[in-house]
């Protein structure tokens, strides 16, 4: 009832303001006459009567101000005014309004980005059905440490048989194969998984349909399903593709679906295939042997389950494994099984990084604000008589506190609007920086959730740099009007309030810092990382054959030795080798277990070496260097004397520092011929600049044919042979496809893109920080030496000397600058716990990092000091006591 | 005017609007009259602040416990007449209960202590 009606009440005088304001008026006029006749009554003179009954009523404007105030309209027509007021101090001071606006633009678009990305990667649900039930499984050993064991499909059909918490266990695994029958012939990544592997992602197809039962069984008829990204490209989104039929594997493959336009998984694939159709995985060979691990699996939890039942469910069959088949799984091999969702198993790489940058813009924008409320609190000062005279005309406090809020929440908003700008502009190269570490990245976007997230961040941010002023403003007509000039103007709240802003943003600043030098040390180290070999002036080009056509040992040597001889025909090139891979081209080890002669270790138990296969010249070509012994040349013939040259570490680890030429490794079986060791080569980092080498061999490609990649030193520009480099492999084979064509030095720049763009990011962020508060401390400082004009001409009446005074603002300056690194400092060995995992031989409490921001932050603190310290000391005492 | 401050007592806060339910019980008035009439009643020691009795009204009002209307005056003038509703009625009652239990025992501690 009570409601209803005071809603009415509200209703009704938002509709007719106007007229309560006119009766408002009425009322008090006669309550003025009244008063007036009864002062004449009482013997007043007409004049004393009236003035008597105007005094006696008091200031008309105020109690309409008041009235107004306990009308329900008051809120809303005060909001309104405010905004009006807001606009007009705006349009008053631009200079002023585009500072604040560019500051806060700055920083609420940094946070903005950054948001948009957290909230695309981390926060937003998985596209896909029902994400939170979906999970990865995986098989890894303590001994020697291997993460990611893989499954073989005998594993994989056992897990399915006993799971008690997963239903659609499926299988995944991705490789590349040569797609024919389009305009060219070209390398497609395929996906190879279950049927069910659709509809255990909950995704429906776009056109046709996805994998059925009948698809996967063996000898079925090959069929593929495009990726969306793959059918716009290849096939300009052309629906008729369904239905045609390409050659694969020398196998017709025939379409028979595309997925929609939703971000793929676990990688970016062309194509997909049932697994029957992928030689590999269903050859007899792979599909009988236990330890064949290359699938991965993932599966749904049942209605009611939890990862954590999950987890024990997997355990406890692996622990069953092990003890069905002893002979896969060795004892003390530390083999066991786990389970992660699907959402964390996506973001692990991306989650640390994020969640810095996110700390850092977030460090910008509190910053920012500082800055902004040390604008406005010395506009205060200036601003002090009009607020003191809208005092005097009526305002009530409350209603200034309200009118200064309203306008740090519109430039608060305009600094939004120029941060969501920002933001969107540098969006794209964000997405890029983001794919880097999942593939979540094509999801991220400015959607509603960063809409929502900018205004929150611009009201907050309004309110935040606003209050504080506002808060500090006491408009005392009285003391305001006594004074000759608004200089003098600012108690002592306000200064400490001024000093107290300086020294959080110098503290924030310098955790910022701190974590930007931590990184760009880290990167700068691994810049210096010896990757061991020369990486100038080499071309390389990933040339995987089509390895059904080429079938036979004989013919992959041939290509191989006519592509080598043809290049280095080329006078351009210094020489040319094959390899397996390229260094530092983000491609995984190919492990093969082996025993020494001599030292005899059951089969199961076998160590494992990563197995690279090189053409003679390959170690001179990349420029690796030989220790002992020889390298490959053209006499390691097939039938020669099978040879291999293992690497430092290697050498080292197997017989320390005595000559490991001679000695005999063998992989496989005793059928298989043993192999002599002829030399050592120097550890090359393969698998990324900060991972340590491990344990290599290296055999001659003329004994064991084999290769992905090729590799050509010149003596010019190496990107000016990729056009012969490419005429080479097609005169051979026109339809074999050459891709990533890319320098040495590129791969290896490429290698660490991710590291350098997380701290080119934090050090943008640190070096604006930097600079918005060198101007704050500059300013403040500028302010309390105009204030104290009048104090430093007394000073320097009796005396005190230039130098002495500029010490003193100096003193004054750095006092709060190292007020604000003492706080900092704290905050910084708590914020690089955060910046910790991102670190490559860099501790997270680096004292040079720690120092060398030190003195930077102080020597730029300095440099902001000194204008106005010299000002101070440029005071002429004449002019400034003439003025006091 | 500050020579009769020891005679009269500005009003304790929150007491205007007991005194304004008080004296439209007896009947509806005009702003004018209700501060005249609490200063006549009070023998003027009560001195309404003008400037603050009608802010009060309108509060009043936007509570509820009072409403207005327009109507003619004693020589005839146009003037708005304030008058209690039911749950004026209620707040008073109220408010008069709360102020004698305060009263007395502000009595009480003068007497005893």
């Amino acid at each position: 009832m009570a409601a209803t009606r005071k809603l009415w009440h509200r209703l009704r005088s938002l509709r007719s303001q106007g007229r309560l304001e006119s009766e408002l008026d009425a009322e008090l006029r006669m309550h003025l006459e009244l008063e007036t006749e009864k002062n004449l009554r009482a013997g007043m003179s007409p004049d004393a009567a009236r003035r008597a009954a105007r005094i006696s009523l008091g200031g008309v404007e105020q109690i309409k101000e008041e009235a107004r105030d306990a009308w329900g309209a008051s809120a809303l027509e005060g909001f309104r005014q405010d905004v009006r007021y807001g606009l007009r101090s705006i349009r008053q001071n631009p200079a002023f309004a585009a500072a604040v606006v560019l500051t806060l633009g700055l920083g609420i678009g940094a946070n903005t980005a950054i948001f948009s990305v957290v909230n695309g990667v981390l926060l937003r649900p998985l596209p896909y059905g029902e994400p939170e039930r979906l999970v990865v499984v995986r098989q890894s050993l303590s001994s020697p440490a291997t993460p990611g064991l893989g499954f073989s499909e005998k594993e994989l059909l056992d897990y399915r048989a006993a799971s008690r918490t997963l239903e659609d266990l499926v299988e995944y695994h991705t490789m590349s194969f040569t797609l024919l029958g389009g305009r060219e012939a070209e390398r497609v990544q395929t996906g190879v998984v279950s049927h069910r592997f659709f509809d255990f992602l909950g995704v429906a197809p776009l056109l046709g349909r996805t994998f059925r039962a009948q698809d996967d069984a063996l000898g079925a008829d090959a069929v593929l399903v495009l990726s969306h990204e793959y059918w716009l490209r290849r096939h300009g989104g052309d629906p008729a593709v369904v239905g045609r039929v390409f050659q694969m594997n020398n196998r017709p493959h025939t379409v028979v679906g595309v997925l929609p336009n939703v971000p793929q998984f676990p990688n970016e694939n062309d194509v997909y295939m049932p697994s029957s159709a992928c030689p590999f995985r269903s050859s007899a060979q792979t599909r009988e042997n236990r330890g064949a691990r290359m699938l991965n699996v993932y599966g749904r939890l049942k209605p009611g389950a939890t990862l954590g039942q999950a987890r024990g469910d997997v355990a406890s069959i692996a622990a069953r494994l092990q003890a069905d088949h002893a002979s896969f799984y060795p004892a003390g091999s530390g083999f066991t099984a786990g389970a992660v969702g699907l959402g964390d198993e996506l973001t692990l790489r991306a989650r640390p990084t994020l969640l810095v940058l996110l700390g850092a813009v977030g460090c910008v924008l509190l910053i920012a604000c500082a800055n902004v409320a040390n604008l406005m609190l010395s506009r205060m000062l200036r601003r002090s008589r009009e607020l003191a005279m809208r005092a005097a005309l009526g305002a009530g406090r409350g209603r200034l506190v309200r009118q200064l809020l309203t306008e740090s929440t519109l430039l608060a908003l305009l600094g939004g609007l120029l941060g969501l700008g920002l933001a969107a502009a540098g969006l794209d190269l964000l997405v890029a920086f983001t794919a880097r570490f999942t593939t979540r990245a094509s999801e991220v976007g400015i959607d509603a959730t960063v809409l929502g997230f900018t205004l929150v961040a611009s009201v907050l941010t309004g309110v935040l740099f606003g209050a504080l002023p506002a808060l500090t403003a006491r408009p005392e007509l009285a003391e305001v009007m006594k004074q000759e000039n608004t200089r003098a103007g600012g108690g002592g709240g306000p200064r400490r309030a001024r000093s107290l802003l300086v020294v959080s943003q110098v503290a924030f600043s310098f955790m910022l810092l701190i974590a930007a030098g931590l990184m760009l040390r880290s990167f700068w180290k691994l810049q210096q990382v010896d990757a061991g070999f020369r990486p100038e002036n080499v071309l390389t080009a990933r040339v995987s054959l089509n390895w059904s056509k080429y079938d036979e040992d004989g013919k992959v040597r041939r290509f191989g030795e006519e592509l080598l001889r043809k290049l280095e025909a080329d006078p351009q090139v210094r020489s040319a080798a094959l390899s397996f891979s390229v260094p530092l081209a983000q491609t995984q080890p190919f492990n093969r277990r082996f025993q020494i002669e001599g030292r005899p270790v059951e089969q199961d138990a076998r160590p494992s070496l990563d197995f690279r296969v090189v053409s003679p010249r390959y170690f001179e070509t990349i420029g690796q260097r030989l220790v002992r012994g020889r390298a490959f040349e053209d006499r390691d013939e097939p039938r020669a004397q099978p040879v291999a040259v293992v690497n430092q570490a290697f050498a080292r680890h197997y017989w320390g520092d005595s000559d490991p030429i001679g000695q005999r490794v063998s992989f496989g079986d005793e059928k298989e011929p043993w192999v002599t060791i002829v030399g050592v080569v120097g550890d090359v980092r393969q698998y990324g600049l900060d991972r340590e080498p491990g344990l290599e061999l290296y055999r001659p490609f003329a004994q064991s044919p084999g290769w992905g990649a090729v590799l050509v030193r010149t003596r010019v520009e190496p990107t000016a042979i990729a056009s012969l480099l490419g005429r080479a492999v097609h005169e051979l084979d026109p339809e074999q496809p050459i891709d990533r064509v890319r320098t040495l030095a590129e791969v290896r720049r490429d290698s660490v893109a991710s590291p350098r763009l997380t701290a080119l990011l934090l050090g943008i962020f640190a070096l604006v920080a930097l600079m918005i508060t060198a101007a704050g401390i500059g300013g403040v400082l500028a302010l309390s030496v105009s204030q104290r004009t009048v104090e430093i001409g007394v000073r320097m009446a009796m005396g005190a000397e230039r130098g002495a005074v500029m010490r003193m603002v100096l003193g004054q300056g750095l006092g709060l600058v190292l007020a604000g690194l003492a706080l900092g400092l704290a905050g910084a060995v708590l914020l690089s716990r955060l910046v910790e995992r991102l670190l490559f031989g860099v501790p997270a409490t680096d004292p040079v990092t720690y120092v060398a921001v030190a003195v930077l932050l102080l020597a730029v603190a300095a440099a902001a000091c000194l204008l106005p310290a010299r000002r101070a000391a440029s005071v002429d005492p004449l002019v400034a006591l003439r003025h006091a | 005017m500050p020579e009769s401050k020891d005679a009269r007592s500005d009003l304790l806060q929150g007491t205007l609007d007991l005194l304004i339910l008080r004296t439209l019980a007896s009947g509806p008035m005009h702003g004018w009259g209700i501060s005249q009439r609490i200063q006549a009643v009070s023998d003027s020691v009560l001195v309404v602040n003008q400037g603050s009795l009608y802010p009060a009204l309108y509060r009043l009002e936007e509570e509820g416990w009072i409403v207005s209307d327009w109507g003619a005056s004693e020589n005839n003038r146009r003037a708005k007449f304030y008058r209690l509703t039911r749950s004026g009625e209620r707040q008073l009652a109220r408010e008069q209960q709360h102020w004698r239990r305060l009263a007395s025992a502000v009595f009480r501690v003068l007497e005893t202590a």
